[in-house]
């Protein structure tokens, strides 16, 4: 998100007791999972009245060398800030932080969030806090995450890792350099279907969205697929036609990915179509047996004591059914395997 | 299970906000294939279960008195024992006192818990459900998370609760036939799903109408001038989060085989309970035998004492001298009626889907085979 285009400027030199250290001076990248930004989006707006930000800490995993960060997860820390002074509740923060390390180990406490874009003198004291020697990040650089909440306009998310900065210990306490790191948001496979699930509900006035089935899903799906289909061949009679504009480029990507198509026969499409409809619907139909199979043994089990000797030679039977059922599952993996 | 929620049921939809969610897939996929269980927050606007945070829990630590050198449990049943296990709950007292002081919802409303392939019905998952839920006014939950269903296409999100006759069978501990006959209790009915709905905050709202959606809108872009920019183009190389294209991927033999696995382990456990049942009921025929050629042999000697004047013996002294055997619990046979039952509708809803797909792609590439 946000612009792609970073001036990485080394970082200015530190005062003589972090210089001495292995600090790295490379800029960092950071990776966000949205779960930690719908974190901090759920955190700002349970947020006291009372109270323009509300901050965090932030964590995830760092690289070998701690130039890359993935924001994995994070947890709201209290915090007063009035005009005069900023509190934070050290307490919290490392029982908290205590909490997460026993239920995730590999995630390390990485920097710290705060709901508004603004960067302070407060800011730097909380940064400096973060990564101190001890229990903050160092060696590593605090990875400051601001994220924009202000009704009415756009959510900006932006990260920053800092220098010290100040002539003197006092005054390089409360004050350093942030300087902006390029950010971006990944997901994976499996996020991807929830993604899309909580898009869903964007559009609506409730903001709720019903899960839905495989084959509504599916649905949904082709129909997004013909949309974008009837854009494109829409476009390309308009070129013929000469009403839109042509472009090379756009023509060139369109002859790729129609290229992307298979060549293949049409005996073997057949005979793959055939092959593989086949196992579908046998397994399809081994399971219902086997839960129709299941349903009566149970039935038969439970009415055994009144029909006496019956059920019982009804359940051995049964079991033989059962057996060669299991057969013919086995047989019908094997044919696959061939395949 | 698909028809109509128990009536007597608390609670008729569960609404899940969109954090829930995305934290319950990130823990899910983050520790796969090994289940991932942890605890739901929120708060209950009867008959609407909300469900507004979630925080993993540590797997529950081996418990030394129970530990022997020969049964070493794995990381698998650890993970399942967690929501239950005594040691976790100063774990969940703690983190619940310190979310409440950031405002969060700190009600109990449950568990979740990451599965493979619907392959979730357990002792283990009913012990953990029956835990939350046997306190009388509970309103509590267990959310299953499919992993690898949901990488291939819709989520495979699900919201359990343990019926009322469960309930009352699972307390008083007995799963006799007798007490099945009694109580009616099918398979089909241990579990009831509730619909689920998923939430998000007006801010959530905001911020996702920002990121880029697919496909742009029809009139902004102007024509790229090459190929190369055309790639470059954030607009057009970034991933949105819709439309996700992934359920029509058309890969088919992995999930047939592993439903066929997971139904053939089914099978055999099946097999076990039914082998278990017959052994007891074989032992149950040969105790009865020897009963009642002891009270034929008593008779004779009662009728020779008769005879002979002498007071009769005792006649139900069998009572004391011979044990029957107790009868198996039914419990694991109905567990795996359920579980089987969870695979084939798995499989139907699968093979619904896939051959739609596949005759998509018949009449695709074949073009005029199809009338």
């Amino acid at each position: 998100m946000g612009s792609s285009s970073y001036l990485h400027l080394a970082r200015p030199l530190a005062p003589a007791q972090i210089s001495a250290s292995t600090s790295t001076t490379a800029p960092c990248s950071v990776t966000i999972q949205p779960q930690a930004l719908f974190s901090i989006l759920d955190h700002a707006s349970r947020r006291p009245a009372d109270q323009e930000r509300v901050i965090g800490t932030l964590l995830g995993t760092r690289s070998e060398d701690g130039t890359e960060v993935e924001i994995k997860n994070c947890y709201a820390v209290p915090h007063t800030e009035t005009a005069e002074q900023v509190e934070v509740d050290m307490d919290y923060q490392k029982s908290m932080l205590q909490l997460h390390a026993r239920a995730a180990p590999k995630e390390v406490l990485v920097g710290w969030y705060a709901t508004s874009d603004e960067l302070n003198t407060f800011s730097a004291l909380i940064q400096n806090f973060y990564s101190q020697q001890g229990e903050g990040t160092w060696p590593h650089p605090a990875v400051h995450l601001t994220v924009s909440t202000i009704a009415g306009q756009d959510i900006a998310a932006n990260t920053y890792i800092s220098a010290p900065i100040g002539v003197t210990p006092e005054r390089a306490a409360d004050s350093c350099l942030f300087i902006p790191v390029p950010n971006e948001i990944k997901y994976g496979d499996a996020e991807k279907s929830g993604l899309e699930l909580i898009a869903g509900a964007r559009d609506r006035e409730d903001r709720g969205q019903l899960l839905q089935t495989d084959i509504e899903t599916l649905e949904r799906s082709i129909e997004q697929v013909l949309e974008m289909l009837e854009r494109v061949s829409n476009y390309v009679s308009n070129v013929l036609d000469e009403e839109a504009e042509p472009s090379s480029a756009l023509g060139q990507f369109l002859m790729n990915t129609l290229a992307l198509a298979p060549k293949v026969e049409p005996e073997q499409v057949e005979r793959d179509f055939n092959n593989h409809i086949q196992d579908v619907l046998l397994v399809s139909y081994l399971a219902n047996t086997i839960r129709t199979q299941i349903d009566l043994s149970n039935r038969l089990a439970t009415a055994a004591l009144t029909m006496g000797g019956e059920g019982k030679e009804g359940g051995e039977q049964k079991g033989g059914d059962r057996k060669r059922e299991q057969r013919s599952g086995a047989g019908q993996r094997g044919q696959r395997a061939e395949q | 299970m698909a028809t109509a929620p128990d009536t007597t049921s608390p609670l008729s939809e569960v609404q899940i906000e969109a954090l829930v969610v995305m934290r319950i897939i990130k823990h899910a996929t983050s520790t796969f294939p090994t289940p991932a269980t942890g605890f739901l927050v929120g708060t209950d606007i009867a008959p609407q279960l909300q469900v507004t945070n979630s925080f993993p829990l540590p797997a529950a630590p081996i418990d030394q008195a129970q530990a022997d050198s020969y049964h070493q449990p794995d990381a698998a049943t650890l993970a399942t024992a967690a929501p239950r296990a005594k040691s976790n709950v100063p774990y969940q007292n703690e983190m619940i006192k310190l979310l409440r002081e950031v405002n969060v919802d700190a009600q109990s409303v449950g568990w979740y818990m990451s599965t493979n392939m619907g392959n979730f019905i357990s002792q283990s998952f009913v012990e953990n459900q029956f835990f939350y839920q046997k306190a009388s006014d509970e309103k509590s939950v267990a959310l299953v998370f499919d992993v690898s269903r949901s990488s291939a296409g819709s989520l495979g999100l699900k919201a359990y609760r343990l019926s009322p006759v469960f309930m009352n069978a699972y307390k008083e501990g007995k799963f006799t036939s007798e007490s099945i006959q009694k109580s009616k209790l099918r398979y089909q009915d241990i579990l009831i799903e509730l619909p689920i709905k998923v939430h998000n905050s007006h801010l959530l709202t905001s911020f996702l109408h920002q990121v880029p959606q697919a496909p742009p809108a029809k009139t902004a872009l102007d024509f790229p001038s090459s190929l190369a920019e055309l790639s470059r183009d954030p607009d057009v190389s970034s991933n949105p989060f819709a439309p996700n294209l992934d359920s029509l991927d058309l890969s088919i033999d992995p999930f047939l085989e592993k439903s066929c696995d997971l139904m053939l382990d089914s099978i055999e456990n099946h097999q076990t309970e039914q082998n278990n049942f017959q052994y007891w009921q074989r032992a149950l025929g040969r105790e009865q035998q020897k009963i009642t050629a002891w009270q034929q042999k008593r008779k004779a000697e009662n009728a020779a004492r008769a005879a002979s004047k002498q007071p009769p013996l005792d006649e139900n002294e069998w009572q004391k001298l011979f044990k029957l055997p107790t009868e198996p619990s039914r419990l694991e046979a109905l567990l795996v009626g359920r579980q089987v039952e969870q695979y084939a509708r798995q499989v139907d809803g699968f093979s619904a889907t896939v051959s739609a797909k596949m005759f998509g792609v018949k009449g695709n590439l074949l073009p005029g085979e199809i009338e």
